[in-house]
């Protein structure tokens, strides 16, 4: 670091607080609910090299400090003041757009003639065609049905809109007045980092302007190294599971292999599953990217909270991500949901530092984002009535010392949620309870936060109800340091009546007046042995209703009476037979089921073959592979356990289908 | 309403703040303020007010039977809902919703620290109680407690041994009366336990944060109760009889009466009180546009002024908790005069977060504090003098502060000779450059430039810091008012009285809803004039209503508040509030849509009860240049300069100087930068003027001329 401590410090503030009023900007010039409510949008200032020196705090997406301009400032070719330069495309832009929807705006900023910071701006607009309204739908299975491509281009050349751009952008938009009004809210705001960035270089001169896009990237990467070196050094790796294909088809693996040295890691990705015909890869581009190491950067901002975010602090990354794969699709594969697959992307990360900072990182959250929403028909006129009645979430995993959050989890996005009584103004719903889920939390030392539960009843015959994005059905969020697993996902329909019905998992679901819905979320995992949690604290638990008098005595070994008093001798010995008993098992028993006849050794060995064909084949190379495999085995598996006999043909079967494809591999 | 005059009275303003408790009185016969500090008693604040009240009748020569008026803001209910040391209460909710102020608003603190934990909630869930009553989101009652659901929750109430609780039900809002009669037939079963209705005290959309709006209430009640009680008994001693007006958040005041009935209105009042004073100071020196700046021990906080109105926000937080009455917009900026100066293990200075607080304080105070202070680096630059500090009441060590600073300044790399004023100049430039990106982040949010605004300090550092901060946020004028120290107390003398009042309506803009929104606010208004009646009206010489309604475009998701044309000759009509409302959405967000469709939220009134105003007294001209009592180095900028040292109780009206000049009084220091002119007006305010600019953007010349 080459400027002075006391200038690097004030730099440091005010290219922060440039950034942060670039978003202030936007938000309030901004037109669509996007922008205004969900906060979808971001601005930054990247240095020459294209990365991100100045980057808001605890304003828009947070996630996106790592991203690189560099690619879409080289694709339009050289460029003049009052540019600015549009994209949405996540294979051209090289992942700094990550599905069509994020518009990005670029504007070089100039001084003396030559350009010494590049202004960026993204927003998540309304639509951008498609198949369906708003873009985005998870059975997408190309980028082609996901909407408008708009490769890096000039949307402004000197000052002046280019019209034949914006031409274009309006015919492909069902949203075309709100996002023209979005993107001038962009342009505000990158006209509003220019004056200021004018000021900055006014009062400190361009070369400590310039010097400070490094010095404050080599501090960042300074801070983050010295929090990173607390990994043991060593290889550690962990294996999560996606329920299915964004609501159909077969588990998908996500493997995971970190290694440090020095002040370096590195995150390899060998063995995680082919890309899929499903809107939910993530375009990576090979690079650290940001949705594959929010993780990262979360476990360096907890553990330093006053470290400046910018691309240093990704400096100390490097990744292994196998091309063709989910976590580095090749075009033109569908990316639209690519935040479904971001959310286990991260419990893998969670998982797989947890095996190397036991006592830091805390179990599996809820893992499962689900925006609750009913389509009507509209009061008046053919239309329909769209509302999202929920984003639920489940709660988040225990860690040492602390006991999960119960009903809140931020995760990817830290969504707010809306008001019982705006939804009920709004939409044919009367909601009958949203609250926490009881016994849903992890058991353990320290408890895995509960989920939500929400119950509603449908006002209105002809009404759909959507719930994507349901995860953790199949597989629940795992405890650690043996801690059990938060209670999965469970979706009902007229719940404790005669027609009651178990659902599942559900895209859309038609409903008809006087019908009730039912939705829980998971709780997140258990941290440390249940039989070692504080008696009083289970005793507090069961007196704020979140632990069931039964739960208390088969999960806790605490034996509470009628009238809520502790049962002394009862509990040592509950607690001393526990202690015989084998530790709990962390993963629930489905994934155990799984990982019993889906070894992981065989399914490297599996993926590692697959990686050898023709992007096109891999996949269904695999679905027969399984196929095969799960003919062998019950309807329920993995919920079921197997006899043992079919358990043993099943995996025989595995074995035998992965030897003749590394066979048919090497030919 | 009935215009009074009383007989010219005095009027007492007193401000508890967590180190001292400042009066004002204001004598009209003679025209004249009377200034009084006492060390504030924590334990048992009434004490401190007794005693200074006493003194200060001393000093002002006047019997206890000559106050009209107190007014009094208090800081009780604020920390006990910070601290969460409020009473023991419960909370009734309608079936279901258990788990309201658990989940809340549903979001972390943090996206990023996986280690931060939600706020805690106001209540425990085992002190929240379900009710089977329920109201539709129209206001009809979908379920309504029998007998015996009634004596099932008023027996759970007391099986908790609570002091208050609140009840809300899902859809209250909409039909108040309904959940008071609720509210009415637990109190009538549990006489002991104050039972709060939410939809009563505050009947507007959004259960959470009505939920909030109750339970907060009834959290401080008993302990504002038993505060007023004393305080009253202590007063009685001392023969003072005159009616206590509590200030309130949203910059009025209210009646012992209505502030122990809703305290939850008066929980922010202390910053309310500056900023109310820094908006009349804006008419006494016609200036329309104030930055009022408040920076104290441990933060610095910023409030905007237009036209003499403080701003307003119905969106703030307390305690980690949303709060959604109307209150004083006030937004933190960073380092008070406490925040800690140190060097991170890379070798970067950094200033705050961390403050010393008013306990141990800084270094130079010599009570312990071992880590550097903003206000060390005051003493250290020479700006501050430690023998006059306080009027000299409270000698620092300008030593300890040098001696901690130079190792900081080591840590820096800087040589050893001046280590200690570069340190200190370092971190007086680091802690400047973050209050004044934060101000202009602040101002952004509103689509306003700051060199539109005059920065108007005050606090005790305030003034001190007023002028680095108005060159590095780009303003070009402050006006430091006569008495910064007490400036929040005077702001309490010449509080009017004022009270918010809503209901939310939620419903499309047509003739129909246009009827009912007529229908509202004339039920609002005479709620209102009710409340007034009740304060005591012969306090105000006039009063004011102001309506707005809080509107949307249908489909957006964002509510603007718009005020209403109201006149009292002709009916509301929908054309009138559409366009009020078109307006407004183009005047902030730089667009209307006049085609589409409007829903109308909540409907909202204040009333205004002025009183009569203290008029400031005017102070002796003289058009020669001002003696300098002293001169004095001071480190600004890499170098020691000599500066010119004033006193300001000798500046007359029209004496002016140029900097770079530090100007003592008995309640501050204030900085005069080179290039900066200072010039006294006629109501003794101090002006400061960017020596080039000579004008303000709105065209007017600042400050002293036009103040005659």
């Amino acid at each position: 670091m080459k400027l002075d401590p006391v200038t690097l410090e004030i730099l440091g503030s005010k290219v922060t607080a440039l950034a942060e009023e670039m978003c202030l900007t936007l938000q309030r010039t901004g037109r669509t609910l996007y922008v205004k409510e969900t906060a979808d949008f971001c601005c930054a200032l990247a240095g020459l090299d294209g990365k991100f020196f100045a980057y808001p705090r605890d304003m828009g997406v947070s996630g996106f400090v790592g991203l690189d301009c560099l690619t879409t400032i080289q694709a339009v070719g050289p460029l003049e003041p009052g540019d600015v330069i549009l994209t949405n495309d996540p294979y051209r832009s090289k992942g700094l757009a990550t599905h069509l929807p994020d518009l990005q705006a670029i504007e070089p900023y100039f001084h003396d003639g030559r350009i010494v910071a590049y202004g960026w701006a993204f927003l998540h607009a309304s639509d951008v065609g498609g198949k369906v309204p708003s873009s985005i739908s998870p059975s997408n299975h190309d980028i082609f049905q996901e909407g408008l491509q708009i490769p890096p281009v000039k949307l402004v050349r000197s000052g002046r809109l280019n019209e034949d751009v914006a031409l274009f952008l309006s015919a492909n938009s069902r949203t075309a007045d709100a996002n023209m009004g979005d993107i001038k809210a962009m342009l505000a705001a990158l006209a509003a980092g220019r004056k200021r960035v004018g000021q900055v270089i006014q009062r400190h001169g361009v070369q400590a302007f310039l010097q400070s896009q490094h010095d404050l990237q080599e501090y960042s990467a300074l801070r983050a190294g010295a929090v990173l070196r607390r990994i043991p050094e060593g290889k550690f790796r962990f294996v999560d599971y996606l329920d299915d294909e964004a609501g159909k088809g077969l588990p998908v693996r996500i493997a995971l292999a970190i290694e440090r040295t020095g002040e370096r890691i590195h995150l390899d990705f060998t063995g995680t599953d082919p890309q899929v015909a499903a809107a939910i890869n993530i375009p990576s581009h090979g690079q650290p990217h940001a949705w594959l190491t929010l993780r990262v950067l979360a476990l360096i901002c907890t553990l330093d909270k006053i470290v400046p975010l910018n691309a240093g602090l990704l400096r100390p990354i490097t990744v292994t991500t196998p091309p063709g794969s989910l976590v580095n699709p090749l075009s033109p594969a569908a990316v639209g949901v690519r935040h479904a697959a971001a959310v286990r992307v991260n419990d893998a990360l969670n998982g797989v530092l947890g095996l190397a900072l036991p006592e830091t990182m805390p179990a599996a959250s809820g893992g499962t984002i689900i925006p609750v929403v009913v389509a009507e028909p509209a009061a008046h006129g053919t239309g329909q009535n769209v509302q999202v009645i929920e984003p639920m979430v489940g709660g988040t995993g225990a860690r040492q010392g602390s006991d999960g959050t119960d009903g809140r989890d931020s995760s990817i996005s830290n969504l707010a949620n809306n008001p019982v009584e705006t939804v009920e103004a709004e939409a044919g719903v009367q909601i009958l309870r949203y609250g926490l889920r009881p016994d849903s939390g992890g058991a353990g030392k320290w408890r895995g936060g509960c989920g939500q539960e929400i119950v509603f009843r449908v006002l209105q015959d002809d009404t759909t109800v959507l719930a994507r994005g349901m995860e953790r059905l199949r597989f629940r969020p795992w405890g650690a340091a043996g801690g059990e697993p938060g209670v999965p996902t469970r979706l009902r329909l007229n719940a404790q009546t005669p027609q009651e019905r178990e659902l599942g998992k559900i895209d859309t679901l038609p409903v008809r007046a006087g019908d009730v819905i039912t939705l829980q979320t998971p709780g997140g995992g258990g941290w440390g042995s249940p039989f070692e949690r504080p008696v009083e604290a289970v005793l507090h638990d069961v007196r704020r209703g979140l632990v069931s008098l039964e739960s208390a005595r088969t999960h806790y070994g605490v034996a509470i009476g009628e009238r809520g008093d502790v049962d002394a001798p009862a509990t040592e010995r509950l607690r001393r037979q526990a202690t015989d008993a084998a530790p709990a098992a962390r993963w629930g028993s489905e994934r155990s089921h799984w990982d019993a006849i889906f070894e992981n050794d065989l399914l490297d060995r599996l993926n590692q073959a697959l990686f050898a064909f023709p992007v096109g084949q891999r996949r269904r190379l695999r679905l027969q592979t399984f196929e095969a495999v799960l003919a062998q085995l019950p309807p329920a598996f993995p919920a079921d356990a197997p006899a043992p006999k079919a358990a043993e043909s099943a995996r025989a079967s595995l074995l035998a289908q992965v030897l003749s494809l590394e066979q048919l591999a090497r030919a | 309403m009935p215009v009074h005059t009383k007989p010219r009275q005095a009027r007492v303003g007193i401000d508890v703040g967590g180190t001292f408790t400042d009066f004002v009185l204001f004598d009209p016969q003679r025209e004249a303020f009377v200034y009084h500090k006492e060390a504030s008693t924590p334990s048992d604040p009434a004490l401190a007010i007794q005693k200074g009240l006493s003194t200060l009748l001393d000093k002002s020569g006047l019997s206890a039977d000559s106050l009209a008026l107190i007014l009094h803001g208090t800081t009780i209910g604020l920390n006990a809902i910070l601290q969460r040391k409020g009473a023991r209460i419960g909370l009734v909710v309608t079936t279901g919703f258990r788990d309201i102020l658990e989940i809340g608003r549903a979001r972390m603190p943090s996206s990023f620290d996986f280690h931060s934990k939600p706020e805690a909630p106001l209540l425990s869930r085992d002190y929240v109680l379900e009710i089977n009553a329920r109201l539709d989101h129209g206001g009809r009652v979908m379920q309504e407690p029998d007998n015996a659901e009634l004596d099932r929750v008023a027996a759970g109430l007391r099986k908790l041994d609570v002091e208050a609780a609140a009840l809300m039900l899902i859809n209250g809002y909409a039909g108040p009366e309904a959940e008071g009669r609720v509210a009415d037939a637990l109190q009538a079963r549990v006489p002991d336990i104050a039972i709060v209705s939410a939809a009563r005290t505050w009947p507007e959309i959004r259960e959470y944060e009505r939920t909030l709006v109750s339970g907060l209430n009834a959290y401080i009640q008993p302990l504002m109760y038993r505060y007023f009680q004393r305080l009253q008994s202590l007063l009685a001693e001392l023969d003072v009889r005159a009616p206590l007006l509590i200030t309130a958040s949203n910059g009025g005041s209210l009646s012992l009466a209505s502030a122990l009935q809703r305290p939850i209105d008066t929980v922010l009042s202390g910053p309310a009180a500056g900023v109310v004073a820094a908006a009349r100071l804006s008419a006494d020196v016609k200036l329309p546009r104030i930055l009022s700046f408040d920076m104290g021990g441990t933060s610095s906080d910023i409030a905007v002024s237009l036209g003499g109105q403080a701003e307003i926000a119905t969106r703030t937080h307390i305690g980690g908790l949303p709060l959604v009455v109307p209150v004083v917009d006030v937004s933190a900026i960073g380092a008070g005069g406490g925040s800690i100066i140190w060097v991170d293990a890379h070798g970067v200075l950094k200033a705050g977060p961390e403050s010393a607080g008013a306990d141990p304080g800084p270094v130079a105070y010599a009570r312990g504090g071992m880590r550097p202070t903003i206000t060390d680096c005051y003493l250290a630059t020479g700006i501050i003098d430690p023998a006059t500090f306080l009027g000299g009441a409270m000698p620092l060590r300008r030593d300890l502060a040098e001696q901690v600073l130079s190792e900081v300044g080591a840590h820096l790399g800087f040589a050893a000779e001046g280590a200690a004023a570069r340190a200190a100049s370092g971190a007086l430039a680091v802690a400047t450059a973050q209050m004044a990106t934060e101000l202009q982040k602040a101002l952004a949010q509103r689509g306003q430039d700051p060199a539109d605004f005059t920065l108007v300090p005050f606090g005790g550092a305030g003034p001190t810091h007023a002028n680095l901060l108005a060159v590095e946020a780009g303003l070009n004028h402050i006006v430091i008012p006569a008495r910064p120290g007490t400036f929040c107390a005077l702001g309490a003398a010449t509080a009017d009285l004022r009270r918010d009042f809503v209901r939310s309506l939620r419903t499309p803009l047509t003739d129909e809803s246009c009827a009912r929104l007529r229908e509202t606010l004339q039920t609002l208004e005479a709620d209102a004039e009710q409340w007034l009646a009740e304060q005591g009206q012969d306090l105000c010489i006039s009063r004011q209503l102001i309506h707005a309604a809080d509107m949307r475009y249908s489909g957006q998701a964002y509510e603007l508040q718009v005020q209403l044309p109201v006149e009292p000759s002709r009916p509301l009509s929908m054309a009138a509030v559409a366009q009020a409302f078109h307006a407004e959405h183009e005047r902030i967000y730089g667009f209307c849509d006049e085609s589409a469709p409007i829903e109308l939220g909540t409907v909202r009134l204040a009333i205004v009860g002025y009183m009569p105003s203290a008029a400031t007294p005017t102070i002796a001209r003289d058009a020669r240049p001002p003696a300098p009592c002293a001169k004095r180095r001071i480190f600004l900028d890499e170098s020691w300069i000599e500066a010119d040292i004033y006193a300001r109780g000798q500046l007359l009206a029209g004496q002016a100087f140029d900097g770079p000049a530090i100007v003592e009084q008995d309640d501050t220091t204030i900085l005069v930068l080179a290039g900066w002119r200072a010039e006294t007006d006629d109501l003794g305010n101090l002006h400061l003027a960017l020596a080039s600019s000579g004008q303000t953007s709105d065209g007017q010349a600042p400050g002293p001329e036009q103040t005659r």
